[in-house]
């Protein structure tokens, strides 16, 4: 007698399944993970009754075109009636409780079996499981179809304990039950797995995962076989690998491999670690078990001790996850130190590839950051350069706090071989700052664009007597543009004027700028705003005396010249800077350029008249 | 060098960085060029870059005059742009008015109800409008008013551009927390602390909002777990001084030593802030912390060690005349707010 019962699940199957598809799982293809982590799951099961048990998992493929069927097979403990009920009305509840219960639930083992059984829906129409419970009972039938139905039915025939699932391919998931495809993807997730997985087309056996490596397991023995290790991480990660960093946790309940990038990361890339869970892959993207200056190197990391989210693709954000995440850290960076220690060069080449990275985690720490800080690469008026060779230069470091300020000084500055460090770049203020902190012997001064002038050659009391007049009508002639001159001898002397803003000019310039274009009331609200920096908000005008031109408009002052000369290097010095003028500049620059013609016409005129 | 790229080059550097001084810079250069070769549409760009980087890590002078900018342009020609963008940029503006004590309170009013009036015009919820008056309220000190605003927007439907449920009930958690009422506080914070509510920004600012109604109530224990964790989530972003002000707070009272590691952490990304309120805030804090490590008898020839960029010339081993620098910092701006609001409501809470 077979006792057969069609039921009905008690949830909209099909809406699981769309929930599933669309916000569970990333892609169809982690159906096989699913059966898999399901098998070892119920394999693990087993061996704690039977310690020492031998398990294994079996993979068919048979047919072609619409028949193509995958068996999976394991021998672990198997489901009895009551089982399959439990794994039912679990997922009954999970569906009752809304999306939001599916994807966050912590589940049992028998909840989590039924939901990664779901998955196989992405790609199979029909759903056949047979399975014989370890503890004994009929061996059991269970076949679901998406629409929601499906029967249970006690078999016959007693099958030997452990479960087969059976799925025939859906036409778009066919690419999925190719041999060469199934092959790699269980390589990519059962690696590490503890007992053989086969795979059998044609009559022919394989197994997949033969060669799982000890070393990965105890990472302390990974540097001893190096070819190895980068071989294997090229196979499961993609990229060819040069050198690798072997991570532990004091528990020994985290570890793997941390290889480093062979190519530099761009900040906001994602940060994708490949993650075994009980040596099963969860994740090929976790991004949360590192932390987020860790951006250099891509892992292979195994651990026992995380909480999976329902997916299976990631971490729960909890304590412990945090609490292994910096751990890791903390290996990885002692994994450094012990580079800077032992084998400099290695570290140094780690390095140049990974300036960004070693900066942020520098700025976190400055243990660190004393570490590795002379290898740090830098911009300067000396062109790119290692911040170890920067201290061994000179006493003082000067940098700027912005790209900006950098543009403003730096023909200056280089042209009179002063060193400046552009640290507008990301971490490198802030790491200017700290430095004399990790080092005793090293000052930094951050310097602001008009204080270049410090290096200018001052000019001589009698010198500049001089020039007085002249001075008194550009000061007044820049007035307006809240300017103010100074003559100064500086290289190169083809520069006629340098025109520097300090922070607060510079913000005033761009408030006045959005307050041309805004609306009254912004208008007035930057106004407001403008008043209380106006005091300290003035931009110089650096005359040069070692320029020819210049010393002629300054040695004789004309009250009608000088002012507009004046005014025209002020907004030639604006162009040259590529800074946008408002509408008064504007205007000086068109009526100088009227008014310059104007004068050459009619000195050609007076000439003529002349001869 | 980078001093002759175009614009794209620019924006494309910029897209790379994450929000920070560097790609200010950056994004700043861009308008830049684009201003001179007269590319309009191209500054509008970046200036809409620009405001939500400079909103996000400490600039919100930049980010108001790239605003006005582009306020500007719009209303000119409004088919040319995206108003959803740019009105969505408005309420970052707005909840940053009442940072600088310079704008009146007058000026605030008045833009509040531009703000709300262009939301109406393109037929938004009004909970924004309701929303952002009981904040902006609470800046002011006002309370009661706030408490009125708060009955309001609560009624309203949420919309599109509502704030985030995590920011709303953050800024909930505020108002019981100014009220006083720490109890309420620590009810309003639940759906955050459990992990319900979660953005960008939340919970990094709840957890060290929650440790001083914490510690008022005697539950250190769980206090200290959230401080670490806070922690971790702000550490080197200078979006939260404000929230470094509050775990060196707790930290004088519960760990001085945890406090100071802080304090000399986070000391550059403060003193270059230029969110007044948060930078007020922050000194007002350092100053009792420094005061508490001096009389520890660890901190005996303790030097601080200060950031190269601070502008403190005394002698960094005298603890005590850093911390009246720190204080007398905060009080000069407390009293420019307290003008402002024509009430004492900033002075007291850096008492």
């Amino acid at each position: 007698m077979t006792a057969s019962n069609e039921y009905r699940f008690q949830v909209n199957l099909s809406g699981m399944i769309q929930i599933l598809s669309n916000h569970l799982y990333s892609s169809p293809k982690v159906f096989l993970r699913e059966l898999m982590q399901n098998a070892t799951d119920a394999i693990t099961a087993r061996k704690e009754v039977e310690p020492g048990y031998q398990g294994e998992a079996r993979i068919e493929l048979t047919g072609t075109g619409d028949q193509l069927t995958m068996m999976v097979e394991d021998n672990g403990v198997g489901l009895t009636e009551a089982d399959i009920h439990e794994f039912l009305a679990m997922i009954g509840q999970s569906s009752k409780r809304g999306q939001q219960a599916l994807l966050d639930g912590e589940t049992s083992f028998i909840g989590r079996f039924g939901i990664g059984l779901l998955s196989c829906f992405m790609v199979s129409h029909e759903i056949v499981m047979l399975t014989q419970s370890i503890k004994g009972g009929p061996s059991m039938e269970w076949r679901g179809k998406p629409d929601g139905t499906y029967t249970i039915r006690q078999l016959d025939t007693q099958l030997s304990p452990g479960t087969k699932v059976y799925l025939r391919c859906t036409p778009d998931a066919a690419h999925y039950f190719e041999t060469e495809y199934v092959k790699e993807a269980l390589f990519y997730y059962g690696a590490l797995l503890p007992y053989p997985v086969t795979l059998i087309h044609d009559g022919v056996q394989s197994v997949v995962n033969q060669d799982s490596p000890i070393w990965l397991t105890r990472p302390e023995l990974a540097r001893s076989c190096r070819a190895e290790v980068l071989a294997f991480g090229e196979r499961l990660l993609g990229e060819k690998f040069q050198d690798f960093i072997t991570l532990t946790t004091a528990s020994g309940r985290t570890g793997g491999i941390a290889y480093v990038l062979p190519h530099a990361v761009n900040l906001n890339a994602k940060r994708s670690h490949r993650v075994y869970l009980k040596r099963m892959l969860i994740s090929e993207k976790a991004e949360n078990i590192l932390p987020e200056w860790a951006f250099f190197v891509k892992c292979l990391i195994w651990t026992d001790e995380l909480q999976p989210t329902a997916s299976r693709e990631h971490f729960y954000e909890n304590e412990k996850l945090e609490e292994v995440r910096s751990e890791l850290g903390d290996v990885l960076r002692m994994g450094l130190a012990d580079m800077a220690e032992n084998q400099i060069e290695r570290l140094q080449k780690l390095i140049r590839l990974h300036a960004l990275s070693m900066k942020a985690l520098a700025v976190q720490d400055q243990a660190f950051y004393a570490m590795i800080h002379r290898w740090l690469p830098f911009e300067t008026t000396r062109g790119h350069r290692e911040l170890g060779e920067l201290i061994d230069e000179g006493d003082t470091l000067y940098y700027t706090g912005s790209i900006d300020e950098y543009r403003q000084i730096h023909h200056v500055a280089s042209a009179q071989s002063m060193l400046v460090v552009n640290a507008g770049y990301i971490y490198d203020k802030e790491l200017m700052a700290m430095l004399p902190v990790i080092l005793n012997n090293v000052q930094t001064e951050r310097i602001e664009p008009d204080e270049v002038s410090m290096t200018f050659t001052d000019v001589a009391p009698a010198e500049r007597n001089q020039y007085y007049d002249a001075l008194r009508l550009a000061d007044s002639a820049l007035q307006r543009f809240r300017c103010r001159a100074e003559v100064k001898g500086f290289k190169p002397s083809d520069l006629p004027v340098l025109f520097t803003l300090s922070q607060e000019s510079s913000t005033l310039r761009a408030l006045e700028k959005a307050s041309e274009e805004s609306t009254d009331l912004f208008s007035s609200v930057l106004g407001s705003l403008s008043a209380g920096i106006n005091s300290a908000g003035y931009s110089t005008l650096y005359l040069n005396v070692n320029n020819p031109i210049i010393k002629r408009v300054l040695t004789s002052p004309d009250n009608q010249m000088t002012p507009i000369a004046i005014e025209m290097l002020y907004v030639n010095a604006l162009m040259m800077g590529h800074y946008a003028m408002n509408k008064q500049e504007l205007e000086v620059l068109n009526q100088g350029i009227v008014r310059f013609i104007d004068w050459g016409l009619r000195a050609n005129m007076n000439h003529e008249g002349d001869a | 060098m980078k001093t002759e790229m175009d614009f794209e080059d620019l924006m494309e550097e910029a897209y790379q960085l994450p929000n920070g001084p560097a790609k200010l810079g950056f994004l700043e250069e861009a308008a830049r060029v684009a201003d001179v070769n007269g590319m309009v549409e191209e500054a509008y760009e970046a200036r809409s870059e620009i405001v939500d980087a400079a909103t996000f890590c400490g600039y919100p002078m930049k980010a108001l005059i790239a605003f006005s900018w582009q306020l500007g342009k719009f209303d000119q020609q409004p088919e040319l742009y995206d108003e959803e963008t740019l009105l969505w940029s408005y309420k970052w503006i707005l909840g940053k008015m009442p940072d600088f004590p310079e704008i009146s309170r007058d000026k605030i009013m008045e833009l509040l109800e531009d703000f709300g009036a262009r939301f109406k015009s393109y037929g938004y919820s009004e909970r924004s409008y309701w929303y952002y008056r009981f904040r902006i309220f609470m800046d002011f000190g006002e309370l009661e008013e706030s408490g009125r605003s708060y009955d309001k927007f609560r009624t309203l439907d949420r919309d599109f551009m509502s704030d985030c449920e995590a920011c709303e009930q953050d800024e909930i958690m505020r108002y019981f927390l100014l009220k006083g009422d720490d109890e309420k506080v620590l009810e309003v914070a639940q759906p955050i602390l459990k992990g319900r509510m979660s953005c960008a920004e939340i919970p990094h600012l709840t957890l060290s909002e929650i440790l001083m109604p914490l510690y008022r109530l005697g539950r250190t224990a769980e206090a200290d777990k959230h401080q670490t964790k806070g922690y971790r989530l702000i550490k080197g972003q200078n979006d939260f001084v404000q929230s470094f002000a509050e775990q060196m707070d707790y930290l004088t009272r519960t760990n001085p030593a945890k406090g100071i590691d802080i304090l000399e952490e986070t000391l550059m990304l403060a003193a270059d802030h230029e969110d007044a309120y948060a930078k007020m805030m922050y000194y007002a804090k350092a100053a009792p912390l420094l005061r508490r490590w001096a009389e520890e008898k660890e901190s005996e020839g303790y030097r601080m060690r200060l950031p190269a960029s601070f502008s403190y010339e005394g002698d960094p081993g005298d603890l005590l005349k850093l911390a009246d620098y720190f204080a007398e910092h905060a009080q000069t701006v407390a009293a420019k707010f307290d003008q402002r609001n024509g009430n004492r409501h900033v002075s007291s809470l850096i008492e």
